[in-house]
């Protein structure tokens, strides 16, 4: 190969430059307000990370994997898979390539950004072009690859459902110039990689183009009008890229490292919260996911949409979406780039104010006292709205022969999770004291737990010395175990929900599903585990009205109905209290399933 | 002159009417009742509002005179075919009647008070609801009341509670809350009843002299405010929270009886036959007529009427009304 001008230069590369520089001081000045914006002990945190060798192993293979092989995709739907690594995988390749080839042949040029990507107009073939044929080959093969990618976009925008997505994201302005350039990229590419193959040499893609349309690509005036529109388009679109989605594609890059030295979100719109906002590529698989899709006019309140709102810094918008989410973590779960959108709420939600003082004076004068016991059981106050929970609890803790005391038999103090969903830490905090204090000094060493909302804040929020906090799930499934808790098997199927704080908030899959296994037949029901759906009672959502809860309840009910269950079983008050309504068949809680167990003869 | 049949779908008070009128007029009336015996929920009462007439004699008045009604109980209708002619109905047994006309008076069921657990309902013992205690008023037998000293009454179960999926105000509730509190007063004069309500709906004429007979005759307490929740202690008294809201304070109260004064819903049989014969239904799940005002208990379709509780909550009064005011527009229709 040799060069075929002199300088090596030619005005059409402009718009490539012009984009390129662009895009390039954009990312910089991104990347050193995120990281001016981290605290200090967060920056220290990361720094530290990145020389781990482990760590940078797991950033390197995670960038690897996730950037440009799209692996969590994959493994979602093949098609959509497919179609991401097609694009991104293909591109790196051709970048990768095009800098070798430089490398190789021109390395006096390798310094000059634009080399690369022009290699084919500036280079021509000699008579050891030989060398360059697994270039050539090599570079058409990818740009196929690419092609494809394009074409299956191409058809998702009109059937996204052959990629296994109902819906997809409303597109803004920029994503829209964004996309259309990244869509004329390639082709433009191809063209113009098609003027020049009589020239520079081609292969399979190039060659045939070449030939077929010779009368128009062997007049030179034509060839620079090719590549001036190839360039136009990539520098249209990395000009369009830091105000579209197609930020994810440098953002990401820093997420990676962030997320894997452990950061936490601290501030809606900043540091490690601003990375993620920028990595959201608005793929919309979140809006599948949001048991408020079940009714058509919340779908602009999904975490895309409010990850844009974000960007814009649309403080009521911001504020409306957060108050209405459900705060279920659903959409969190399917993410790809795993944005921590509970996080990014609860800090929205922190920063509100609020006119009205509450008046908490009652807590100074409720001190209870209580029968000392090795397990303490608290019912919360969901439970005196299904009392049935209660009692069921109870029952049981008597058959297993439990030295056990409630600790709000009449009423107690309120666990401080809704306070906290509604975004008053300072609050919350004072219940939270005054419950430790009362736990801690009953000399309980099992604080039993009844209610999945109470449950999480427990485990979250406090701090209780020498006292292992349970879900009846688990110590009813533990005492089972032990052998302790006899119960018989009968022949009810019994669809379990996993209410939202205790599946996603804290990981409880397995428990509840191993006890209710030995008194009856698990029914799995259409998305369980990670993937159940809320039943749309959460306490999380601080606006969404009754109107729009019972489309997703009656969804979520349909979910549950999936293998023709006998009961819907939950362990979740509010969960019970929500389906109970709309079930065709009886809705049981957890406790009160096993209680079957209990009355049937062995 | 032999006169067309006309076949009605359900045999409570509205049915029975309707039926008895028709067939004055000349007509063959089919009436249907699902259940085993004709009366709906009639029967499962003691006595009515306001005067306390003996539900048992209206009930003898409406069905001692049935010649020359053709009336089947224990049928269900498995389909309805319309034609050109008018309806055919297919029940259960294998029969099917030709109608140029179809009555529909399938009436109402009880808000279901498990579906309100914070109530207790079938989970506390001493919870019953108002259809209980007429069932004891006739037959002075439940083992759920055993001489109570104090009893309250909650208004609006499942009515005008949007959590129970049911927003529409029951209208009857509240007069017999007001009914029932006085008669458990006369059965149990040491007592101390309370009404936990949010509004009190009565209106008609001698409403008034109930209400306040409640109050001077009886001494019943009428608490503004709704129950929040109730729960029981180990001798199965019950303790019942709720808020005065004239005095804005919480109060809590413990019980040894409490009903719950159920809202009506639509029928089961409603929504099938909306979709059977295509009649809209409101957004709480009643059939819509043609015209709210004028033609109440005209359905859109040609030739098929609706009346009684399968159009909204009525009073027995406002039933028997409606029937005979159906006949004619099936009498009109059909000549």
């Amino acid at each position: 190969m040799r060069e075929r001008f002199l300088i090596g230069f030619d005005p059409f590369v402009l718009p490539f430059m012009i984009g390129m520089a662009f895009v390039l001081t954009y990312c910089i000045v991104g990347l050193i307000r995120v990281i001016l914006q981290l605290s200090k002990a967060d920056r220290r945190k990361l720094a530290a990370s990145l020389f781990k060798p482990a760590n940078a192993w797991r950033n390197l293979r995670d960038m690897f994997c996730d950037c440009l092989l799209h692996v969590k995709l994959w493994k979602r739907n093949p098609r959509l898979g497919y179609m991401h690594s097609a694009i991104a995988f293909g591109w790196f390749m051709i970048i990768v390539l095009g800098h070798i080839e430089t490398f190789i042949f021109v390395p006096k040029k390798a310094g000059l950004f634009y080399y690369p990507i022009f290699f084919r107009y500036f280079m021509q073939m000699d008579n050891y072009s030989l060398r360059g044929s697994f270039f050539f080959f090599a570079m058409d093969f990818f740009l196929l690859i690419i092609m494809s990618g394009i074409l299956l976009a191409m058809y998702k925008r009109i059937r996204s459902r052959f990629f296994g997505m109902r819906r997809t994201t409303r597109l803004s302005l920029t994503d829209r110039i964004g996309l259309y350039s990244l869509w004329a990229i390639f082709p433009l590419r191809w063209i113009a990689e098609g003027f020049t193959a009589g020239i520079a040499g081609g292969s399979f893609m190039t060659i045939p183009i070449n030939m077929l349309l010779k009368n128009i690509m062997s007049n030179p005036e034509n060839i620079t009008v090719a590549w001036w529109l190839y360039s136009i388009a990539l520098g249209t679109f990395m000009i369009a890229l830091p105000f579209s989605r197609y930020m994810h594609i440098p953002a990401e890059i820093l997420l990676i490292p962030m997320k894997n030295a452990g950061l936490k979100v601290y501030h809606p719109r900043k540091g490690f919260a601003l990375a993620q906002i920028y990595t959201c590529p608005s793929c919309g698989v979140c809006i599948d996911a949001c048991p408020m899709s079940a009714s058509r006019q919340n779908l602009k309140d999904t975490t895309v949409y409010l990850v844009r709102q974000i960007k814009r810094n649309n403080a009521r918008r911001m504020n409306a979406m957060t108050d209405k989410c459900l705060m279920c973590g659903k959409c969190q779960e399917v993410c790809q780039i795993a944005l921590q959108s509970y996080d990014i709420r609860m800090r929205i939600r922190e920063r509100a104010t609020y006119n009205l003082e509450l008046d908490h004076g009652y807590l100074d004068s409720y001190n209870p006292t209580l029968a000392k016991s090795k397990v303490l059981y608290y019912a919360g106050c969901m439970s005196s709205l299904t009392p049935v929970t209660g009692r069921s609890v109870r029952k049981l803790l008597d058959v297993a022969r439990i030295d056990w005391t409630q600790m709000d038999p009449e009423g107690g103090v309120c666990c401080g999770r809704p306070l906290i969903l509604a975004g008053r830490r300072k609050e919350a905090a004072r219940m939270i004291e005054k419950n430790t204090s009362i736990i801690e000094s009953s000399g309980a060493s099992i604080l039993l737990v009844s209610c999945a909302i109470c449950y999480r804040v427990f485990k979250e929020e406090y701090e209780l010395k020498g006292i292992r906090v349970m879900h009846y799930t688990e110590y009813f499934n533990e005492l089972m175990e032990e052998g302790r808790l006899k119960l018989n098997r009968g022949a009810l199927r019994y669809a379990y929900h996993d209410p939202c704080d205790l599946g996603r908030g804290c990981g409880i899959y397995e428990e509840p599903r191993e006890a209710l296994s030995r008194v009856g037949i698990i029914a799995p029901a259409e998305k369980e585990r990670a993937m159940s759906v809320c039943c749309g009672g959460s306490v999380g959502s601080l606006t969404l009205s009754q109107e729009d809860r019972i489309p997703i309840t009656q969804a979520s009910v349909q979910n549950m109905l999936y293998s023709k269950p006998d009961r819907i079983v939950t362990a979740c008050p509010l969960c019970h209290k929500t389906y109970a309504r709309y079930s065709p068949v009886p809705v049981v809680d957890f406790a009160e399933a096993l209680c079957d167990g209990l009355d049937r003869k062995g | 002159m032999a006169k067309d049949n006309v076949v009605v779908i359900g045999g409570g008070p509205c049915g029975i009417e309707v039926s008895r009128n028709l067939r004055d007029m000349g007509y063959t009336p089919i009436l249907l009742e699902q259940q085993s015996e004709l009366g709906g929920h009639l029967r499962r009462w003691d006595r009515l509002f306001p005067e306390g007439v003996e539900a048992r004699k209206v009930l003898k008045e409406l069905t001692g005179d049935l010649k020359g009604v053709k009336w089947f109980t224990d049928v269900n209708i498995e389909s309805i075919q319309k034609s050109r002619k008018g309806y055919t109905v297919n029940v259960d047994t294998g029969m099917s009647f030709e109608t140029k006309a179809l009555v529909l008076t399938t009436g109402f069921k009880l808000f279901p008070a498990e579906n309100k657990q914070e109530y207790g309902y079938n989970i506390y013992e001493r919870v019953i609801t108002n259809a209980d205690l007429e069932q004891f008023f006739k037959t002075r037998k439940d083992s759920r009341i055993q001489n109570p000293k104090t009893i309250g009454f909650v208004h609006c179960v499942g009515s005008r509670d949007e959590k129970a999926c049911n927003r529409q105000c029951s209208k009857v509730c509240c007069a017999t809350a007001v009914k029932q509190a006085s008669e458990i007063k006369e059965l149990f004069p040491d007592a101390t009843v309370y009404c936990f309500y949010m509004d009190l709906r009565l209106f008609g004429r001698s409403y008034e002299d109930m209400y306040l007979n409640a109050q001077r005759k009886y001494g019943v307490r009428f608490i503004r405010g709704r129950v929040s929740e109730v729960s029981e202690d180990i001798d199965g008294k019950l303790y019942v929270k709720a808020e005065d809201t004239l005095l804005g304070k919480p109060m809590k109260i413990k019980m040894d009886l409490l009903v719950l004064m159920t809202g009506i819903l639509p029928g089961d049989s409603t929504q099938p036959f909306s979709e059977m014969l295509k009649i809209p239904t409101g957004e709480d799940g009643f059939f819509t007529p043609k015209d709210t005002i004028l033609e109440p208990c005209v359905a859109k379709e040609s030739g098929l009427f609706i009346a009684g509780a399968c159009t909204g909550p009525k009073t027995i009064p406002e039933t028997i009304s409606e029937a005979r005011a159906t006949a004619i527009q099936v009498h009109k229709y059909l000549s």
